[in-house]
C-alpha cells in the first residue's frame, strides 16, 4: 500500500465508520432509499474514483448533447397551446377487478393534479367514484413500495434483471414446468397477448387470476345457464321494475357509474314528466340500491334463495310447488312478482356478486322468463381474460405450492398472502416457493414474504390498455413518470422472454400496431393518436351476443334448502372504501364516511339492532368471532336495516404490512374459508367486555321532526305537487340584495343521490382539503368541506334511508357573515358566500351562527401535519394553516377561471360551462350549478319543481343551494310499514 | 360577636365599629400595606396562588404554541370553556362595579368599606376575561385586527358583529375600571406615603400618589370626578354585559337566540359579583383583622344583594324554559329537552340548585351572619354560574339545527389548565393588590366616621 493510500485511510476511515453504522444506513433508507444501495456497494476507492471520473464527466457533458433523452427539462420555448397555469387533460383509465373506467386526468404545470371521469367512456359518462377520485393521492403516496429487495435485503433493478436472467435459461431447459403467473382479473389485452407469448415459449408455465372480490359464481351460472361465459350489460334507462338482490349495480358492478346514471335518470319525475321507475330489494345487508329501493326486505342468504325462488315460481320462471311453500313475506314478494309481470320487457333482476350461483341462475331465469334479455339485459362475450374460475384457481396454486411443483412465480398485482381465503394458509406454502417475485404498489404482505419484491408503477405511471364492462378498450398513458422508482408487469414479463424490448411504451404500442393492421383500422398514427385523445379505442365494445338459457333449469338446482336453525351468520363484503384491501393505504378512503355506518378509520362488525339486543351487544363493544378455529376481535356497529343473525364483516381491512392501512381496523379475511367465501356460519361470537371507539361523523341518525329531508310519492307528486314540501317564507325588515349580473347557484336532487361519497373525495381532490386522522374525526374535527348525512325515518330494523348532500348553502341572508368581527367571509356580488383565509383570526363564530354546519376548523395545522408531497395539491386553491375557518367555496376557482375565459373571448359565459368538483364526479348527476339570473339555465329549471326546496327556510337564511324532495314510488299492494 | 345572632340587625346598626377612630383606621389600613414582612396567611394564600399564575402561563405557552386544538371545542361545539369562563369572569368583575358603583350612586354607607375590595376584585378579574377570548382564536397573534384602525389593507373591523360591541365594550370597560380605581385611591395612596418610613416606599407611594395633598381644591376635584365615573360606571357595567349577552342573543344558534340574555347576564353579574366579594370580604376581615372596619353590617347587605341576585336569576331560568317550551320551534324545544336531560344534565341541574335554590337559604337572617355559611353559600354560587355559563354555551351548539351535526362536549387536560390558570392570574393579582394597595378606602371610611360621630 503506498503511503499515499495509507494517509488516505486515515483521512476518510470515520467517514467509512459513519457509512458502517446501522443508523446511517436507517437515515439514508428513510431519507433517500434508491441510494441505500450505492452507499453499500462502494467502497472508498470506488467512491473516489467516480468522483474524479464524474469530474472529468461533468466538463465534458457540456461539450455534448444531453446522454439522456429522458431527462426532464423546463420549457423553454413553450409548445403551442400549452399556457403555464391552465390545467390540460389527458385520458387514461383505471382499473377495479380488472375492468377499466375511463379518466382524464388533470394536469396543471405538467402535474398530474386531479382525476375526472372521461365522458367519452362508456363506464364513466363523465361520472367518477371515490376511489377513482382517490387514485391521484396514491400516486403521490411516498409510503408507496420504492426498493428493489431479493429476501428481505435491499437490491437493485439490476440484480434483479440478472437473476430474473438466470432463473429464465433454467425455465427454458425443462419447458416452463414450475412457471406460474398470478395476477388480478385481467383485460388487458396486450398483457393478456404478453401473457400468451410466455405460455408459448414456456407450455409448462401456469396462469392464475386472484381477486378475492371475484364473480365466480355470476359466471359460474352463465356458464349453467347460457351454456357457455357471458358478461350481462345492462340498460337501466328502459327498466321500468328493478328487482336487486343484495345488487351491487349502482355500487360495484362493473360499470356502476353507467349504471347510476341511467338509474337516476329513470328516477327524476319532477323533471322527466311523472314517471319513474319502481325498486324492489332483498338484501342481507344495505346496499346502495337497497337504500334507493321504494320496497326493501332485509332477510338471510337462505332466505333470499327462497323468496327468489318463489318469486320464480309465482312468475313461471320454476316449478310450480316453489309457489307452495311458506313465507314471512309472500304478500310483499307477490306483489312485487304481479308487478314485475306487469311491466314484462321493462323489468330487470339484479343479483349482485355476492350471491350464490344458485340465485343468479335464478335471476337469469325470471329475466328470460319476463322478457329482460335483450332489452334491458343484453348478453356479451366476457370481457375478462379465459379464466377457471378464481376460487378453484388459487387453491390448485396453493396445493401445487404446497407439494413443490412451483418454484418460479410471479404474482403482478394481487396480494394473496393477505386475501387468499384462509384456510388456504398462502403465506406458508409460499415459502416453499424458492423463487418468487412480487410486483406491488405496497410492501405489502405478499411482497414481504416474496424472495423477490418490485415496487410497481402506478397505473398513471405506465403505459397500458384495459378494457370497460362493455369490452370497449382504453390505452392508459401515463400522466407522471414513476415517482418512486416503480415497473410494470410489461417490463418483467418481457425480461422473462428474454425480449430485447422491455419498455412498455413500445410493447403497447407495437401490439396495437399489430392490431390495428389486422383490424384494418388506417393511418396507425391517427389511429393511436385519436384513441389515446379520446381514451377510448373506437369500435371496440362488444357486440350483443344471443343465447338462449338452458330450459328445466329448474332441475340443475339444489333442493330447496331447509330454513335454517338459528345461529349467526358471517357475511363478507366489499369495504365501500378500502375495497378488498387494495385501497387500503389512501387517507382519503381511510377517512371517507361510509355511506350507512359513516365510519371512518375502522371497520366494525355490522349488527342488526334486533339481533344486537338479543346479545346484549351496542356499538363499539368488542366481540370475538370465531368461525371454525379461527377467532378475530372485532367492534360492533349496530347498523339498521341489517338482516337478523348476519354479522356483516367489512374486508380490506387489518393489514400488516404497507402503508397508512396497516394496522387499522380487523381482518376479516382470516375468518373466510374457501368454499363459502361470502357467508359462513359462525361458530360463537362472545363479548370480550372491551370497548372500542369508532369514528362516526354522524351526530343523530334521525331527523328529529325537522323539514331537513322532504318527501312525497310519485303519485302524490302527479296529483297535487305543491303538497309535498313544506314552505314559509319569512318576512324581513330589510331590503333584498340585488344580484343584476350572475347568481350562482346548485340544485341537489336527493332522488338522485345514491350516498356513494364520491363528491366528497373530488371536493377534497379539487379543493385541498386535509384529512385529520382517526382522533381527530373522533373530536369532531373532520374536514370534508361537502358531506352526505344519512338519516333513518321508519323501523329500526327496515328503515328507510336518505343520504343528503350537505355542501355551503350559499344563503342570501348568511348568518355567518354578520358575526365575523374581522369581515373574514363576506358576500360577493354573483351572491357568493367568500371566506378570506387570510383575514381569519380564528374566532368561529361562524361556525356556530351556521345553521347548516358547514364550516370546518383547521384546529391543528392539518395541511402540513401528513406526509404529502407538496407537489400534490392543486395549486389553484390556497392551502390552509392552523387556526383558520373554511367551507366550501363552489369551486370558486373554477368559476374564476371560466370568467375569465369569457370574458377574454368577449361572451357571456354559457350555461353549465361551470362544473363544480362534487357536480362533475357525480355518477348520477343529482348536483346542478349554474346562474340563477339565466332563465334557461338548468339549474333555474330543476329549481322551478314544485319539490324544491331550502334546508331550514324559517331561518331566512335564503340558500343559493336547493333540495328536490325524495319521491318514493310505492307498490300501493304493499302496505305501508308502520313507523 | 357582640351582636345577638337570632334577630336582624338593627336599622341604626353601626356601619363601622365604634372604636374605630379617624387615626386609628388610617394606621390600621395602611400598616397592612406598609409592613415588612407580610403576614403568615398572605404567604400561604399567595404560596398556593402563584403556582397556578405559573400554570397560566405554562397552559398559555402550550396554546399558542400547539393552536387551539390542545382543548376540546370541535365542530359543531366551536365554542367551549374560554368562552363560558369568559363570561364568567366578566360577570365577576361586573359584580365588582356594581357594587363599587352602583351603591356609590345610591349613597348606600356600607359600600365605602368594601368597594375597595370589589374594586381589586374586578381589576384582577378583568385579565382573566381579556385573556380567554384571545386565547380562545384560532390565530391569536391577530386579535388586533379587531381595532378599527386605518391599516395598509384598508379593512376596517365588521360592526355588526357581537364579537366587535364585546371587543369594544371589553376594551372601555378594562380602561375605566383602571381609572375608577385609580381616582377613588389616590388619597388613599398620599396617606400611605405620609406614613411609609422606608425611603423606597416614600418614593414608590410617593409617585403613585402624584402629589396629592389634600388642599380642598383636589378634594373637590377627586369627589366630582368620583361621582362622575361612577354615574358612567354603573349604566356602563350594564350595557357591558348586556353585550356580552349579545354575542349569544345575535347569533343563529338554537338556544342562544334569545332576548333574554342581555338581563339574564346581568342578573348573573349580580350575583357572581357579589358572591365574590362577600368571600372575599370574609377573608380579608379575617385576616387582616379588620372586623371593626369590616362589620356585619357589611357582610349583611352583601348577602341581601346576592339574595336579590339569586331571586333575579330564578326569575330569568324560568324564562329560559318558558321560551323553548311554549314556542313553536321544535329544534328550540328538542335542544332545551336535551339540556335538561342530555349530556349537560348534571350540570344544567346542579346550576339550578347552587344558583337558585340553596341562596334562598339567605331569607334567614342567621346564615347571612353565619360567616362559614355564607362563604360556602358564595363559593356554591361562583361554581354554580361556571355551570351555567357553560351548560347554555355547550348545549346550545351541541344539539344544533342539523340532528346528523349533534356534537358532545370533552373538556381536555388544557381547558382545565386554562381554568385552573386564570383563578391562578385571578387570586395571584389579588393577593398583591391586598399586599400593595389599602384594601378599604381609608378616605371614605373616614367619612363614615365623621357621619357616625355626628349622629
Amino acid at each position: 500500500m503506498s503511503p499515499l493510500n495509507q494517509r488516505a485511510r486515515t483521512y476518510w476511515r470515520s467517514l467509512e465508520e459513519l457509512a458502517e453504522k446501522p443508523e446511517f444506513a436507517t437515515f439514508v433508507e428513510r431519507e433517500a432509499p434508491r441510494f441505500r444501495d450505492i452507499v453499500n456497494a462502494f467502497d472508498r476507492r470506488r467512491f473516489l474514483q467516480l468522483m474524479a471520473a464524474s469530474m472529468a464527466l461533468g466538463g465534458l457533458s457540456a461539450c455534448g448533447p444531453e446522454p439522456n433523452p429522458r431527462q426532464l427539462l423546463p420549457y423553454v420555448d413553450i409548445p403551442e397551446n400549452v399556457v403555464l397555469g391552465r390545467n390540460r387533460y389527458y385520458a387514461s383509465a383505471i382499473t377495479q377487478d380488472g375492468y377499466a373506467t375511463g379518466v382524464l386526468v388533470s394536469h396543471i404545470a405538467g402535474r398530474p393534479i386531479k382525476v375526472e371521469g372521461n365522458p367519452d367512456h362508456p363506464a364513466s359518462l363523465g361520472g367518477a367514484s371515490a376511489s377513482m377520485q382517490a387514485s391521484i393521492l396514491t400516486l403521490y403516496d411516498p409510503q408507496r413500495a420504492q426498493l428493489v429487495a431479493a429476501h428481505g435485503q435491499i437490491a437493485t433493478w439490476e440484480n434483479f434483471v440478472g437473476a430474473l436472467h438466470d432463473r429464465r435459461k433454467r425455465l427454458l431447459a425443462r419447458k416452463g414446468d414450475g412457471l406460474r403467473i398470478l395476477t388480478g382479473a385481467m383485460t388487458s389485452p396486450s398483457l393478456i397477448a404478453q401473457i400468451a407469448s410466455v405460455q408459448k415459449q414456456f407450455p409448462g408455465m401456469r396462469w392464475h387470476q386472484w381477486e378475492p372480490l371475484n364473480r365466480d359464481s355470476e359466471h359460474a351460472a352463465a356458464i349453467m345457464g347460457f351454456g357457455k361465459p357471458v358478461d350481462r350489460a345492462f340498460d337501466l334507462r328502459k327498466a321500468e321494475r328493478i328487482f336487486g338482490i343484495g345488487s351491487d349495480l349502482i355500487s360495484t358492478a362493473p360499470g356502476n357509474l353507467a349504471y347510476a346514471r341511467d338509474f337516476a335518470a329513470a328516477r327524476r319525475p319532477a323533471e322527466t314528466g311523472g314517471t319513474m321507475s319502481r325498486v324492489y330489494a332483498i338484501e342481507s345487508t344495505p346496499t346502495l340500491l337497497g337504500a334507493k329501493a321504494d320496497h326493501r326486505l332485509a332477510m338471510r342468504p337462505d332466505e333470499i334463495a327462497r323468496s327468489l325462488r318463489y318469486v320464480a315460481g309465482l312468475l313461471g320462471a320454476g316449478p310450480q310447488d316453489w309457489t307452495q311453500q311458506e313465507s314471512a313475506h309472500a304478500t310483499w314478494l307477490k306483489a312485487a312478482a304481479v308487478d314485475l309481470a306487469a311491466h314484462r320487457g321493462a323489468t330487470l333482476v339484479h343479483a349482485g356478486r355476492e350471491q350464490p350461483v344458485e340465485v343468479h341462475l335464478l335471476a337469469d331465469a325470471i329475466n328470460d322468463k319476463l322478457g329482460a334479455i335483450g332489452t334491458t339485459l343484453r348478453l356479451i362475450a366476457p370481457v375478462q381474460a379465459d379464466s377457471e374460475p378464481q376460487r378453484q384457481s388459487i387453491t390448485e396454486l396453493a396445493d401445487d405450492m404446497a407439494s413443490g411443483k412451483v418454484d418460479t412465480l410471479f404474482i403482478l398485482g394481487p396480494n394473496p398472502v393477505y386475501d387468499a381465503p384462509a384456510d388456504l394458509d398462502f403465506a406458508a406454502k409460499l415459502r416453499h416457493v424458492p423463487f418468487s417475485v412480487c410486483l406491488s404498489l405496497y410492501d405489502d404482505e405478499t411482497a414481504v414474504a416474496c424472495t423477490w419484491r418490485i415496487p410497481a408503477a402506478h397505473e398513471y405511471e405506465r403505459w397500458g390498455d384495459a378494457r370497460a364492462f362493455d369490452g370497449t378498450v382504453t390505452i392508459q398513458q401515463p400522466q407522471a413518470r414513476p415517482l418512486y422508482g416503480g415497473h410494470s408487469p410489461y417490463e418483467i414479463l418481457a425480461i422473462l422472454l428474454g425480449s430485447p424490448i422491455t419498455d412498455d411504451y413500445t410493447m403497447v404500442r407495437d401490439y396495437w400496431h399489430q392490431r390495428a393492421q389486422q383490424e384494418n383500422r388506417g393511418d396507425f398514427d391517427a389511429f393511436w393518436h385519436g384513441s389515446l385523445r379520446v381514451g377510448v379505442v373506437p369500435k371496440t365494445a362488444e357486440p350483443t351476443i344471443s343465447a338462449a338459457l338452458q330450459s328445466n333449469l329448474a332441475a340443475k338446482l339444489p333442493p330447496t334448502a331447509a330454513p335454517r336453525a338459528n345461529g349467526l351468520l358471517a357475511l363478507f363484503r366489499a369495504d365501500e372504501g378500502n375495497w378488498d384491501g387494495s385501497c387500503a393505504n389512501n387517507a382519503w378512503l381511510l377517512e371517507m364516511p361510509r355511506p350507512f355506518t359513516r365510519l371512518t378509520w375502522d371497520n366494525a362488525a355490522l349488527i342488526a339492532p334486533s339481533t344486537a339486543e338479543q346479545l346484549g351487544l351496542s356499538t363499539q363493544d368488542v366481540i370475538e368471532i370465531a368461525v371454525g378455529q379461527t377467532k378475530v376481535n372485532a367492534p360492533v356497529f349496530v347498523l339498521p336495516g341489517q338482516a337478523a343473525d348476519c354479522v356483516t364483516l367489512p374486508l380490506g381491512w387489518g393489514h400488516t404490512a404497507g402503508g397508512l392501512g396497516a394496522g387499522v381496523g380487523f381482518n376479516a379475511y382470516r375468518l373466510r374459508p374457501s368454499p363459502s367465501e361470502w357467508a359462513t356460519p359462525i361458530t360463537y361470537v362472545a363479548k370480550t367486555g372491551d370497548k372500542y371507539r369508532l369514528a362516526t361523523t354522524q351526530g343523530q341518525d334521525r331527523i328529529l321532526g325537522r323539514d331537513l329531508v322532504q318527501e312525497g310519492t310519485l303519485e302524490q307528486l302527479n296529483d297535487s305537487p305543491q303538497s309535498i314540501v313544506k314552505k314559509s317564507k319569512p318576512e324581513s325588515l330589510y331590503p333584498e340584495y340585488q344580484y343584476p349580473d350572475r347568481a350562482w347557484a346548485m340544485a341537489i336532487d336527493l332522488n338522485s343521490c345514491i350516498g356513494c361519497q364520491a363528491c366528497v373525495i373530488a371536493c377534497q381532490a379539487e379543493n385541498n382539503v386535509p384529512i385529520v386522522g382517526k382522533d381527530q374525526v373522533l373530536d369532531g374535527r373532520v374536514m370534508h368541506w361537502l358531506r352526505i348525512d344519512r338519516y333513518y325515518s321508519g323501523p329500526a330494523d327496515a328503515p328507510d334511508t336518505t343520504f343528503e348532500p350537505v355542501p355551503c348553502m350559499h344563503c342570501e341572508n348568511a348568518p355567518c357573515e354578520v358575526v365575523c368581527p374581522v369581515h373574514a367571509t363576506v358576500h360577493d356580488h354573483e351572491g357568493l358566500n367568500l371566506m378570506v383565509y387570510n383575514r381569519c383570526v380564528g374566532t368561529r363564530f361562524c361556525s356556530n351562527n351556521c345553521p347548516y354546519k358547514v364550516r370546518r376548523f383547521n384546529f391543528y395545522p392539518y395541511a402540513f401535519e401528513r406526509d404529502r408531497p407538496p407537489n400534490s395539491w392543486n395549486p389553484e386553491v390556497s392551502v390552509r394553516d392552523r387556526g383558520v375557518m373554511e367551507k366550501c367555496t363552489y369551486c370558486i376557482q373554477r368559476i374564476r377561471t371560466t370568467q375569465i375565459d369569457a370574458e377574454r373571448e368577449n361572451r357571456k359565459i354559457r350555461d353549465g360551462e361551470i362544473v363544480t368538483a362534487c357536480q362533475q364526479t357525480c355518477p348520477t348527476q343529482a348536483i346542478i350549478f349554474g346562474d340563477k339570473n339565466d332563465r334557461d339555465s338548468a339549474v333555474v329549471k330543476r329549481k322551478a319543481t314544485p319539490i324544491d326546496y331550502v334546508l331550514l327556510d324559517d331561518l331566512n337564511t335564503r340558500p343559493r343551494t336547493s333540495y328536490s324532495a325524495v319521491i318514493r314510488n310505492p307498490n300501493p299492494a304493499i302496505e305501508e310499514k308502520q313507523s | 360577636m357582640t351582636m345577638s345572632v337570632t334577630r336582624e340587625l338593627p336599622a341604626d346598626a353601626p356601619v363601622v365599629g365604634p372604636d374605630v377612630t379617624l387615626t386609628s383606621l388610617s394606621h390600621e389600613v395602611s400598616n397592612r400595606v406598609l409592613m415588612e414582612r407580610a403576614p403568615r396567611w398572605w404567604w400561604v394564600g399567595f404560596g398556593l396562588s402563584f403556582p397556578l399564575f405559573i400554570l397560566f402561563v405554562i397552559q398559555l405557552a402550550w396554546l399558542f404554541n400547539y393552536g387551539i386544538g390542545v382543548w376540546g371545542v370541535r365542530i359543531p361545539v366551536a365554542w367551549g370553556f374560554a368562552i363560558a369562563e369568559y363570561v364568567w369572569w366578566i360577570a365577576l368583575a361586573s359584580g365588582g362595579t356594581i357594587v363599587s358603583a352602583l351603591f356609590f350612586l345610591t349613597r348606600s354607607p356600607w359600600r365605602s368599606a368594601t368597594n375597595r375590595i370589589a374594586e381589586s376584585m374586578l381589576l384582577s378579574a378583568v385579565p382573566c376575561a381579556g385573556m380567554m377570548p384571545i386565547m380562545h382564536l384560532g390565530r391569536p397573534g391577530f386579535f388586533y385586527w379587531l381595532f378599527p384602525y386605518s391599516s395598509v389593507m384598508g379593512v376596517w373591523p365588521q360592526v355588526r358583529s357581537p364579537l366587535w360591541w364585546d371587543f369594544i365594550c371589553l376594551i372601555c370597560y378594562i380602561l375605566m375600571s383602571i381609572f375608577y380605581y385609580y381616582a377613588g385611591i389616590l388619597p388613599d395612596l398620599a396617606t400611605v406615603r405620609d406614613l411609609a418610613q422606608t425611603r423606597f416606599k416614600k418614593i414608590f407611594y410617593g409617585v403613585l400618589a402624584l402629589g396629592w395633598h389634600g388642599s380642598t381644591r383636589q378634594w373637590q376635584n377627586q369627589r366630582i370626578t368620583y361621582a362622575i365615573m361612577s354615574a358612567i360606571m354603573a349604566p356602563m357595567v350594564v350595557s357591558v354585559h348586556s353585550v356580552v349577552g349579545l354575542d349569544y342573543a345575535g347569533g343563529l344558534t338554537v338556544g342562544w337566540h334569545s332576548t333574554q340574555f342581555p338581563p339574564y347576564f346581568f342578573f348573573g353579574a349580580v350575583i357572581s359579583g357579589t358572591a365574590v366579594i362577600v368571600m372575599l370580604t370574609i377573608l380579608v376581615r379575617w385576616g387582616y383583622s379588620l372586623q371593626n372596619v369590616l362589620t356585619e353590617y357589611h357582610l349583611n347587605a352583601l348577602a341581601k344583594v346576592v339574595l336579590t341576585g339569586s331571586v333575579m336569576l330564578g326569575f330569568a331560568y324560568v324564562w329560559e324554559a318558558f321560551g323553548p317550551i311554549y314556542g313553536s320551534d321544535v329544534a328550540a324545544r328538542t335542544e332545551f329537552l336535551q339540556r335538561m336531560f342530555g349530556f349537560t344534565a348534571p350540570t344544567f341541574w346542579s346550576e339550578k340548585i347552587l344558583n337558585v335554590v340553596i341562596p334562598q337559604l339567605l331569607w334567614i337572617p342567621f346564615v347571612r351572619r353565619n360567616q362559614p355559611l355564607l362563604f360556602l353559600i358564595c363559593l356554591g354560587i361562583i361554581v354554580g354560574m361556571w355551570q351555567e355559563r357553560y351548560t347554555f354555551t355547550i348545549s346550545g351548539l351541541a344539539n344544533n339545527y342539523i340532528p346528523s351535526y349533534w356534537g358532545v362536549f370533552y373538556p381536555t387536560v388544557w381547558d382545565w389548565a386554562a381554568l385552573a390558570g386564570t383563578i391562578g392570574l385571578f387570586l395571584t393579582m389579588f393577593f398583591l393588590f391586598l399586599r400593595f394597595a389599602p384594601i378599604v378606602s381609608i378616605a371614605e371610611v373616614r367619612e363614615i366616621i365623621e357621619e357616625e360621630k355626628s349622629k
